[in-house]
């Protein structure tokens, strides 16, 4: 099936320009030319992903893996005093295009950037009812299993099946409608 | 608290002490002034949302939203460029489960994933963390990225050190690069130490998870992050904190080099079959040992 049309699709194919300043068989990393900052990298995947549930494992690592040497590189090159890695999946966090960006944000103080919140109160009852939720719903992905966490981390392209639970397909597909 | 009353004698003196400690040591002394370490090995409480043998999720205490989740590997690091490969693999995972399941369970509609590397970027405790923060339409939460103009010549300059940098191809990271992030590494954390030694002087406010509390940007919120977190009374020691930087940045990788080699070599050789993996594996590893020795 034929990808809809996705900008960051168009800039890994080069038919958009960029500042690309690293490539290999699956990410590319380029520079924002409206940044946050200057040095604001964007890590993404080559392949069309829309959200961030649906990166298969592999791709996660190597993303931000990635995402933590470019940082490890703009502290050195750039000389700033702290970096981000920041990801908005959805359109209520922030998300732009429906091609999952890993962002790596300069940080520079009173940088204008704002990534920061008040905190919100809740009640012992309300903060217990999210937890109960929270631990059920990982329970029922299953990644909290022993049986998988004790392994090393699966790195090959075929353990991305490992963990992918039923529905998620549809569920996905329902979240991805939200995004522009 | 306690530190309020420490003066540069005893600073100097807790510092010479720091200094005289092995590895091993100040490992241990830096998980006794950790309150997430304390939160891990379950003599702080929290609310745990998940758990397995390298990393731990909880809520946060002061949530940007409901279902806030802090990420923590169960390791002490203060920064991520400590963590290996495979743990940040690790982490990561893990997050994309927890975010997962925040859409899931909690029915938000978004999440977003944070890193704070450095105060600058509004990191408050010595233990690295992801944050997990679900999202909602008009959740009040408001995160905020400017656009700013980059001069293109400037931008092309910025394009082409990154690139050298990282590498263009298979090798994010060549070698020779390994002892410049060491030094900044290096220079960084003394830079900090010395910093906050300073701070616990003349500011008196300064706690655990706010090392320099003083010079945060527009940090309204943040500041009090996982302040909450250290409602525990077992604060008084929490001064010590002070000179860990500057020290720990050197030795915890020096430890780590020494006892990290092998699973790495093994896990490098175990996933030689994916070609992508193995030319990128090495870096963390590689940088640690120099480090080392």
């Amino acid at each position: 099936m034929e990808p809809p049309k996705c900008i960051i699709c168009d800039i890994i194919a080069n038919t958009i320009p960029s500042k690309k300043f690293f490539e290999d068989d699956d990410t590319i990393a380029i520079l924002d030319f409206n940044g946050a900052n200057p040095g604001h990298a964007f890590i993404i995947p080559k392949q069309h992903i829309p959200i961030f549930e649906q990166v298969p494992n592999f791709l996660v690592g190597k993303l931000f893996n990635i995402a933590n040497k470019v940082s490890s590189a703009i502290f050195d090159v750039l000389k700033v005093h702290g970096t981000n890695i920041f990801v908005s999946n959805g359109v209520s966090a922030g998300q732009k295009v429906a091609h999952v960006i890993v962002q790596v944000i300069p940080r520079l103080e009173n940088d204008g950037v704002q990534l920061s919140w008040q905190p919100r109160q809740m009640t012992e009852e309300e903060v217990s009812t999210v937890e109960l939720k929270l631990k059920d719903e990982i329970g029922r992905i299953g990644f909290g299993k022993d049986s998988q966490s004790k392994q090393a981390v699966p790195m090959k392209k075929d353990a991305i099946a490992l963990e992918e639970p039923e529905g998620e397909e549809n569920y996905l597909v329902r979240q991805m409608e939200r995004i522009p | 608290m306690a530190q309020q009353e420490m003066s540069e004698e005893q600073i100097k003196e807790l510092q010479e002490k720091i200094k005289n400690m092995s590895p091993e040591e100040l490992r241990e002394f830096q998980k006794k002034q950790c309150i997430f370490c304390q939160i891990i090995s379950g003599k702080v409480q929290s609310k745990k949302i998940y758990e397995d043998d390298k990393s731990i999720a909880i809520l946060d205490i002061n949530p940007a939203n409901p279902g806030h989740v802090l990420l923590l590997p169960k390791e002490h690091y203060a920064i991520m460029p400590q963590l290996s490969e495979e743990e940040i693999a690790h982490i990561f995972m893990v997050a994309k489960t927890i975010s997962n399941a925040c859409l899931r369970a909690l029915k938000a509609s978004g999440t977003n994933i944070l890193v704070q590397n450095g105060v600058a970027a509004g990191q408050r405790a010595q233990h690295f963390m992801v944050h997990i923060i679900p999202r909602m339409d008009k959740d009040g939460v408001e995160f905020r990225l400017p656009q700013k103009e980059v001069a293109e010549d400037a931008l092309e300059n910025i394009r082409m050190k990154l690139e050298e940098y990282v590498g263009s191809g298979k090798k994010i990271l060549q070698k020779k690069q390994a002892p410049a992030i060491a030094q900044i590494l290096q220079k960084k954390a003394e830079g900090a130490g010395e910093k906050q030694v300073k701070d616990k002087g003349l500011d008196s406010q300064s706690t655990l998870h706010e090392p320099q509390g003083a010079v945060l940007q527009g940090g309204s919120g943040l500041s009090k992050i996982h302040v909450g977190a250290s409602q525990n009374p077992k604060e008084p020691e929490a001064e010590v904190d002070s000179s860990q930087p500057g020290i720990k940045g050197e030795k915890i990788r020096q430890s780590r080099s020494g006892k990290k080699k092998q699973p790495g070599k093994k896990a490098r050789a175990a996933k030689g079959g994916d070609k992508g993996q193995e030319e990128t594996a090495p870096n963390l590893d590689d940088i640690a040992r120099l480090l080392g020795g």
